[in-house]
Parts: structure tokens; sequence; C-alpha cells
């Protein structure tokens, strides 16, 4: 049985993203990320913090859909990764840079979770 | 007007499949590194690989009789801090390409932008088709 859902799904082509390979490291002041996005150019990059999501999303650019290829292993590549985060990470203070295809983020940690040295007080 | 359907559910648990098979890594990884991709166009050949990653100091590009031999590094840019996800892969790599026609040697152009490689090859003279007369 064909539903209307169903039927109009059949219509549409679904667009491919694939999940960009991460190394992630953290530090007492961050978290590093790295990503690997080959082809895609900074307009087409997307990176937004929803509540608790950390969300990548980049769309190949318009000239990596190359026609009539003699032979591919690959294709032009959407990306999308999300990533969830903590209550530690400050929303504010994210540097993104992308370079030769690896796409470096850092999310610094807000100032209330790192540790702080107490100093004490000599009272005599 | 939306009514409930016991197909919708049955239409959901499908895209949860396909989403499964669809969502893939950057790139097919039983295919020896880097992926390529060849372009044949009347007198020259564009291929291209991903390689992110990589500086155009760490490859090698070659030429050999009617191959073209893609080799290089990828220097791990591991920093000395405990990792929470490591799934970038490294090392050493070479990959070779038969052309489908000589290639003119001196006349090869490679440019690397965005991690992708792109050799321009044009076709030999030789290769290309010629009128015999008839006497």
């Amino acid at each position: 049985m064909m539903t209307e859902k169903n039927i109009a799904r059949t219509d549409e082509v679904k667009k491919v993203y694939h999940v960009p390979l991460a190394d992630i490291y953290e530090t007492a002041d961050l978290y590093s990320l790295k990503l690997e996005m080959p082809g895609i150019v900074k307009d087409n990059l997307n990176i937004v913090i929803d509540e608790n999501e950390l969300r990548i999303t980049a769309d190949a650019a318009a000239a990596e859909n190359v026609k009539d290829l003699k032979y591919a292993e690959f294709y032009a590549r959407n990306f999308n990764r999300t990533f969830r985060i903590g209550s530690d990470i400050d929303r504010n203070k994210v540097d993104a840079k992308l370079e030769n295809g690896i796409l470096t983020l850092v999310l610094h940690k807000s100032e209330e979770v790192k540790p702080r040295k107490i100093t004490i007080n000599q009272l005599n | 007007m939306y009514t409930n359907n016991i197909f919708n559910d049955m239409i959901k648990l499908r895209s949860l499949f396909d989403d499964f098979f669809e969502e893939k890594p950057g790139y097919e990884t039983s295919r020896d590194f880097p992926p390529v991709q060849i372009k044949e166009e009347e007198d020259r050949i564009v291929i291209r690989a991903l390689i992110p990653g990589i500086n155009a100091d760490n490859i090698d590009i070659q030429l050999v009789d009617n191959s073209l031999i893609i080799s290089g590094e990828k220097k791990e840019d591991y920093e000395n801090h405990p990792y929470i996800r490591r799934e970038r892969l490294f090392g050493e790599f070479k990959k070779s390409i038969k052309l489908p026609f000589r290639v003119k040697n001196d006349d090869v152009k490679a440019d690397l932008a965005n991690g992708i490689l792109t050799i321009t090859l044009s076709k030999s003279e030789d290769a290309k088709p010629t009128r015999i007369k008839i006497n």
C-alpha cells in the first residue's frame, strides 16, 4: 500500500551526507577537534552551536560536481556531523580554521570550570 | 489533516535503515589511498585525488611509462594531549594510475587546493589520431 507520504518520498532526491573523520583531544582549558573535510570551501561550511549540540554541516562546492567521469572512487561530498557538548564550554569562544581540507575547531572551556589556584592568605 | 496510519511507522523504520547505509565516512576506505577521480577530455586528462591534511612538500608525483604514480606521506599531527577520539589515519601511501593514452611528459600541471590534488595531463601528439594519405 502506498501512502501519500510514501509517494511524496519517492520523488525527492535525498541528499547524502558523509560523516567527517574526527580527532578530539581535551586539555584543562579547551577541547580541540580536527575534522577531515576535503573539497569544502569556507562559504559552504556551517558551524552551529544549538543548546547542547555542536553541528557541523558543509555542502560540496558547485565546482565539485564533475560530470562525465571516466572513473571515480569518490563523488562530491556533503558533510554532516553533530557532537554533544556539555555546559563547560564557553559558547561565545569558539575558534575555527579551515586549512588544506582539515577543519580545526577549538572550543574553550568557560572560566568557571577551569582549574583555579587558590591563594592562601597568611594570617598571623 | 493528519491521521495516524500504521504505515507511517514502517516508513520511519525504512528511513532509519536508509540513513544507516547512506551515512558513510568521507570516502571509500576499502580503496587504496588516495581515492581518485578521472575525467577524460578530448586532448587532456584530469585526475583528482582526495588528500586532506597533506602539504605539497609531502607529495611526490611521477610519470613512469604510461602510469602516473602518486606517493607521499600523511604526517600525523597528534599533539601531546590525551585524545578522546582518534579516527583519522596517517602514514605513507603510494598509488599508481594507468593512463588511457600517452601524455606529454613536459606538460603536467598539479594543483593542491582544499585537500584536493588536481593533476592535468595533456595528450601526446603520437596518441592523437592521424589521417593517413593513400597514394
